[in-house]
């Protein structure tokens, strides 16, 4: 036959570890939501005005200078008064009252980004607070174009976006994306409105190379990819605007490219070293990409000889072989 | 479909969708023009709203990526038939309006109706490749255009040539699709992901 006598200590002891569990998980979930300035009364729990009280932030006794009789006030309260505020009976030190204060503001208008990098399958909306609130904030998407609701349906990462597929292609009817944004301490939305055409910018360019051309001191080879997110450059293909400059100089040679992931610049400077840049855009509608990852390349030149130097006097007759490298202006372009 | 099948139809198929290819473009870019004159002929504002105009086709599709190449060419083809109807209505109301003081809109007006016949004919000659045929159009005389106002007429003329200019990339983007698919497939072509 069991010993009642421990089954009947571990009852108790089970129920006085849920009464407490209780007790801290009411007080430990009150959250107190303040605006950054205002003032703040706490009342400790059920305790009457004039009981005595202690209040603690975060474990450290608050002064008594900021108790009206049992009431913690909080003037002006700033952002380092957030944390956790907890009252106690007089002498019994009984936890009357918790809350966790946490001060921030209301959220600023939400700046808003909509784009097709994945044309024509759908386009996304991405968005940021132009400054932080300090509490957390919830945010809601509605897209509506023309009479109809669109689902935007939110990507696990990064978690301020979320995209669209297209149910209909080449509409004159413009899409109306409104973001909310709520917090304890108030909203603010922001609307963008636009047609189909006018937010497709693919992404970048990749695997952008450019390799010197043998025996060819002013080519450069210069290749490139579709952006991986491009869904159909067969049906949609794209076109490509290619930035070059040595790296001495400012001034950026541009090339616009209808067709080909490919082309060779034939005019470089001999010897020197250029930087490549390649951007995509759709061959008809919206804008150009960002430019591409950056590459370097130089030229090919020709080994340098070794140094010899003849010097024949025959009358007037002066011979010299210079090093490459110091030869006059008239080979391999101009000099700076 | 036999025509359809040999080499020289093949030829003929990806000449005719390449050269409809630049045409759909020119026209683009001389409807996008031709708006910009419009809007400011008209006295409208650029950014104005237009509802749908009744008997001006939409671009719009739903699943534009399932369409047969005999569908993209029959829809263009109504299409670019009712433009140059709409475009003819818009000549003969502008003409009354403004007369000869305008020699910017009309001329204008009349370059891209003769661009939306010259491609209207030449879906017509991609059909006939198709070994289907362009189908006739009905009845000989256009509808009369409806009673409207001066202003809704203007508004009219606006969601036209803007309808317009959306055939005119969602030609383009057909007539590649046909041009990736080769001639006389019935098919369902151009099978993207599902939208």
């Amino acid at each position: 036959m069991a010993n009642p006598v421990p089954s009947a200590c571990c009852v108790v002891l089970a129920a006085v570890v849920v009464v407490y569990a209780q007790r801290h998980s009411q007080q430990d979930s009150h959250i107190q939501y303040e605006r950054v300035g205002a003032d703040v009364t706490m009342k400790c729990g059920s305790m009457d005005w004039d009981a005595a009280v202690t209040w603690t932030a975060n474990g450290t006794d608050i002064d008594d200078s900021h108790l009206n009789g049992s009431y913690l006030i909080l003037k002006n309260v700033d952002l380092t008064q957030s944390g956790q505020y907890s009252c106690y009976e007089g002498s019994s030190w009984h936890l009357k009252y918790q809350t966790y204060l946490r001060v921030g503001v209301p959220p600023k208008e939400p700046v808003l980004m909509c784009r097709s990098n994945n044309y024509p399958k759908g386009f996304y909306c991405s968005w940021h607070l132009p400054s932080p609130t300090y509490i957390p904030n919830s945010f809601n998407i509605s897209v509506i174009h023309g009479t109809r609701e669109m689902v935007c349906e939110k990507d696990i990462f990064p978690k301020n976006r979320c995209h669209i597929r297209y149910l209909q292609l080449f509409s004159t009817v413009k899409y109306k994306v409104t973001l909310t944004v709520t917090n304890a301490l108030g909203k603010n939305s922001t609307t963008l409105t636009f047609d189909e055409f006018a937010i497709v910018k693919p992404d970048p360019p990749e695997s952008v190379v450019a390799k010197p051309v043998p025996n060819n001191p002013r080519r450069l080879e210069v290749s490139w990819q579709n952006p991986s997110s491009w869904p159909d450059p067969e049906s949609f293909p794209l076109k490509f605007f290619l930035r070059y400059r040595p790296l001495i100089l400012d001034q950026w040679q541009h090339v616009e490219l209808s067709d080909g992931t490919s082309h060779t610049i034939t005019d470089a400077y001999a010897g020197k070293e250029y930087i490549i840049q390649v951007a995509a855009k759709d061959n008809d509608i919206g804008t150009w990409s960002d430019w591409s990852v950056a590459v370097h390349a130089t030229p090919w030149t020709e080994e340098p000889k070794h140094l010899t130097t003849e010097v024949q006097i025959t009358g007037e007759t002066l011979t010299q072989h210079k090093h490459p490298a110091l030869r006059s202006p008239g080979y391999g372009g101009p000099q700076h | 479909m036999a025509a359809a099948d040999t080499p020289s139809a093949t030829l003929r198929h990806h000449d005719l969708c390449s050269r409809g290819i630049r045409l759909a473009r020119k026209m683009r870019s001389d409807v996008s023009d031709l708006l910009d004159i419009y809007v400011e002929r008209q006295g409208l504002d650029a950014s104005i709203s237009v509802a749908a105009v009744d008997g001006v086709p939409a671009a719009a599709a739903e699943r534009w990526a399932e369409q047969t190449g005999t569908q993209r060419l029959l829809d263009n083809l109504a299409a670019y038939r009712a433009f140059r109807t709409l475009l003819a209505q818009m000549l003969e109301e502008q003409r009354e309006q403004l007369g000869d003081a305008d020699a910017e809109l009309g001329p204008a007006l009349a370059a891209v109706l003769l661009q939306v016949s010259a491609f209207a004919y030449h879906l017509e000659e991609l059909l006939e490749l198709e070994s289907r045929g362009a189908p006739t159009e009905e009845g000989s005389e256009p509808p009369a255009p409806p009673r409207l106002s001066l202003f809704e007429q203007k508004l009219r003329g606006l969601g036209v040539l803007r309808e317009l200019a959306q055939w005119a990339v969602r030609s383009v983007r057909d007539l590649r699709q046909l041009a990736k698919h080769g001639p006389g497939s019935g098919m369902a072509l151009g099978l993207l992901e599902s939208q």
